[in-house]
């Protein structure tokens, strides 16, 4: 388990960082997180020949979401073939779809085979950004640190790395175990337990298969039912392995199919189209083979279109659910006592332990910390009607900041680091561009940015997303700041010009 | 006036209460268990009661699936809990009295009439597939005059304070089932008049609607039966079913919504005793005595979920 430092490091620490040299200088590009984006960002920046790079990460090892997400059951649910990187394919994944540790292993990889670990400042925690436009120069604040000044910054902490209990009603008088599902602990033995696993979403899916087989009674408290489908994971034989090791080429070709597999589920997924029709059929019949009981099924049913949250793929959930020692309650939660769960129905499900796999907390709008721009104008205010980006890499502004997973870049169908490494792609070009012209800054174009979202909006409002079902893609009134209304393949054509009229070259 | 819905889900979410709230050995039983009369008259009594609750129970999930936004559908959500929980309750009351059949840990259900078994098999058969109209207009008029007449008759006979605890709490909550249920009714009522007429004219026609009234008549004619039977008056229920009308009809909206218009004119010939509408509906009362029991449906898995338990 990481920890993660909130408070300030000892005194003896700190005084030697003063006289830390590179305190004071201006790094040339500062990355905030030491996850797939960040390593990713300063892999392919020191290709482009930058190299004067900081990574600052608060944890104490690299990998974000794959560091943190070490549940039982924890693997990704994009196959790995396309769920790695292009510029550094793995030939020796043993599964269709790996887990967790073997995904964490594959980015501590990239770490040691790019030599990336001397730019890593572990335990440095972000807590503010601001810009001076005179000098061109980011000031970089830290927790119980001394600031960092850079002349770029690429935000890579994570879209879904700020895990936390849920503010549910009485949930500080419990006397028994919490676990949140990105925050394992793997000391607590569930063996002869009673278990509540709160949440039924992408990581409870995963999570209640594995509780079921170890624990003395499972429930699971359900909100709303999701689209399940089924998922075709199988154990890599021997001979694949031997051959993408020899062969490159023939795993970059089963990459490119799977990319075109996923890509075409966009046509289900992202609009209605008779697709949608088509694995929504899929979704019943698969829920009507699985699952027995005609009460059960129907609570298993969901009532929104398909796409319109994240689809769950599995096939040990709905098993899982229908084991003697496990229960599904749809019963909204009261309130959360000292011995357990009550529920609306009046009864008090006791249990030893909850397991919260009730998500994280988006930035939907807003920043995750502090970022002041040109003017000390405040993206968090800025955003606090649902967040705006160029292309979803920056802000008018901000200038010399990018996101990686910005406003309106997450995908509902295909691998997160396929729209990754065309943000990457975007970002070494402009950085690039900054560092050939010696250049102070530079900004996107205020208009720029503005007729891009409303091209944006205009297509998100076709989506199923957009559909009338509450997710954590919308804010709370409804805005649609997080999905990429598109292809993949069209978000990386977007991403692959480079229009240096949309910007202010200072 | 328009009921703001996000304010009372809001007061629901915040009015939650739990069996374990009750004191269930508290003194007070023998007022029913040394009452032998009372005795016999409440254990059928309670039996019906608690699946009337169901009756609600199962139409509140079917409209949870068909609220027109996402606050009355969570609204419909609780409430379909709420309803499962007076059955609990009341479950827990006869446990308290000693009228579950079966050992001490594993009563058995009471089962319910055939009249009642009937409309749940409806329900449990149609009712997702049901207009919002439909059971949105239905709704308030069963639990007025069935729940509340019932209720109301409950603590008039009973004298067991536990009871009366429990009931307290019962009231609160279906004093906002009804809240929200004459909302609903009127907002059925905005629109064209003649449309609305057209869609509820379309919908009687429904084979699926008509087996539903088939089975919904002859229930209240039976219940209206058991209560005389155990001394309820039985002006007590048309009291009840009046007052629909009355606060359904207090507004423009409320009266132009067709359902109100043909669920007040059934309910004032219930009350009318005298009106032929009985001869039918009683002979479907006794007609249903002989309803072939194999011709039910399977009784659903989630009738395994109700309980007495206060914990799980
Ligand atoms: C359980 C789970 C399963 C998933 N499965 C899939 C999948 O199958 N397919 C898919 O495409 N996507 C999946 N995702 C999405 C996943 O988040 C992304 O694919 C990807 O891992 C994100 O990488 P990242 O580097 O952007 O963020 P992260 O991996 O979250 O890394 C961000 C890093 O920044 C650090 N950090 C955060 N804030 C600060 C700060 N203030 N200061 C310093 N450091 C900071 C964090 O500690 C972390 O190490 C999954 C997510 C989860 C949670
Ligand atoms: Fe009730
Ligand atoms: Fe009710």
């Amino acid at each position: 388990m990481t920890q993660y430092l909130d408070k300030a490091p000892d005194a003896g620490r700190r005084s030697r960082k003063a006289a830390d040299p590179s305190a004071v200088k201006v790094v040339e590009v500062l990355i905030v997180g030491a996850g797939f984006a960040g390593l990713g960002s300063a892999i392919q920046l020191r290709k482009a020949g930058i190299t004067d790079i900081a990574i600052v990460e608060r944890g104490t090892e690299v990998g974000g979401t794959w560091r943190d997400n070490q549940y039982p059951g924890a693997a990704c649910d994009i196959p790995s073939n396309l769920y790695s990187f292009s510029f550094a394919q793995n030939p020796g994944w043993t599964r269709g779809y790996s887990g967790s540790r073997e995904i964490l292993a594959y980015i501590k990889g990239l770490a040691r085979d790019h030599d990336l670990l001397p730019l890593i400042r572990f335990q440095h925690n972000v807590e503010a950004l601001h810009f001076d436009g005179g000098e061109g120069v980011w000031t970089v604040t830290l927790t119980g640190r001394e600031p960092i000044k850079a002349r770029s910054v690429v935000m890579a902490q994570g879209p879904l790395s700020n895990a936390g209990f849920p503010n549910m009603r009485g949930i500080e008088t419990f006397q028994g175990k919490k676990i949140h599902s990105a925050r394992w602990d793997h000391s607590y033995d569930f063996a002869g337990k009673r278990v509540a696993v709160i949440g039924t979403g992408a990581s409870a899916v995963q999570i209640i298969p594995e509780l079921v087989k170890v624990a003395d009674k499972v429930k699971v408290f359900q909100r709303t039912p999701g689209w399940v489908l089924p998922r075709f994971d199988f154990q890599s034989p021997e001979w694949t392995k031997a051959l993408f090791a020899k062969l490159p080429v023939s795993q970059t070709a089963v990459r490119e199919a799977m990319y075109w597999i996923h890509e075409s589920m966009a046509l289900g997924m992202i609009w209605n189209t008779p697709m949608t029709k088509a694995l929504e059929i899929l979704g019943n019949r698969f829920r009507e083979a699985q699952v027995k009981d005609a009460w059960l099924r129907r609570q298993l049913t969901p009532d929104f279109k398909i796409g319109c949250k994240r689809v769950l793929m599995t096939n040990d959930y709905y098993p899982a659910l229908q084991k003697p020692n496990c229960e599904l309650i749809s019963w909204p939660i009261a309130n959360i006592s000292e011995k357990g769960i009550r529920s609306v129905e009046g009864l008090e499900h006791q249990v030893d332990c909850i397991v919260f796999a009730t998500g994280f907390e988006v930035s939907k709008n807003g920043t995750p910390f502090p970022v002041h721009g040109l003017g000390g104008r405040d993206l968090n205010a800025e955003w606090s009607g649902g967040a705006q980006a160029y292309k979803s890499v920056q802000v008018s502004g901000y200038p010399n900041l990018y996101f990686t997973f910005g406003p309106n870049s997450g995908p509902g169908h295909n691998s997160a680091l396929v729209y990754m490494e065309s943000q990457i792609d975007y970002i070494v070009r402009s950085i690039g561009r900054l560092a050939a012209g010696k250049l102070k800054y530079i900004d996107v174009r205020a208009d720029a940015q503005k007729t891009y979202n409303v091209d944006i909006q205009k297509r998100l409002a076709k989506t199923n997303w957009n559909s009338g079902c509450k997710s954590w893609y919308l804010s709370a009134d409804g805005f649609n700041s997080t999905m990429f209304p598109g292809f993949a393949t069209q978000f990386a054509k977007q991403m692959a010009t480079f229009r240096e009229r949309d910007y202010r070259l200072v | 006036m328009q009921l703001d819905t996000a304010k009372m889900l809001a007061k629901i979410k915040n009015t939650q209460w739990a069996l374990a709230d009750i004191d269930w050995d508290a003194p007070g039983a023998e007022l029913v268990t040394g009452d032998p009369e009372l005795y016999a008259k409440l254990k059928v009594f309670m039996a019906d009661l608690m699946w009337i609750e169901h009756v609600g129970a199962r139409a509140f999930a079917a409209m949870a699936k068909k609220a027109p936004d996402d606050t009355l559908a969570e609204i419909y959500r609780y409430f379909h809990a709420e309803e499962q929980r007076h059955a609990n309750v009341e479950m827990a009351l006869m446990k308290r009295w000693g009228m579950l059949e079966g050992d001490a840990d594993n009563p058995i259900l009471p089962e319910p009439n055939i009249n009642l078994r009937l409309v749940i098999d409806w329900l449990d058969t149609y009712s997702d597939e049901m207009p919002l109209e439909v059971l949105g207009s239905v709704i308030p008029s069963l639990e007025i005059a069935l729940d509340g007449a019932l209720c109301k008759f409950l603590l008039d006979t009973v004298k067991d304070p536990v009871c009366h605890a429990a009931f307290e709490k019962i009231n609160e909550d279906e004093a906002r089932h009804l809240g929200i249920g004459f909302h609903v009714l009127e907002v059925m009522g905005h629109g064209k008049l003649h449309q609305l007429l057209v869609k509820a004219a379309g919908n009687l026609l429904n084979p699926k609607l008509i087996i539903g009234i088939a089975a919904y008549l002859p229930l209240l004619n039976r219940m209206r039966d058991n209560l005389v039977k155990l001394g309820l008056k039985e002006e007590r229920l048309y009291e009840a079913m009046n007052k629909y009308k009355r606060i359904g009809g207090r507004t423009e909206q409320g009266r132009r919504n067709p359902w109100f218009q043909i669920i007040s004119h059934q309910s004032a010939m219930v009350v009318d005793r005298k009106s032929l509408y009985h001869v039918p509906v009683d002979a479907l009362v006794r007609l249903t005595d002989y309803y072939p029991r194999r011709l039910l449906k399977a009784t659903p898995t989630w009738v395994k979920g109700l309980t007495w338990k206060t914990a799980a």
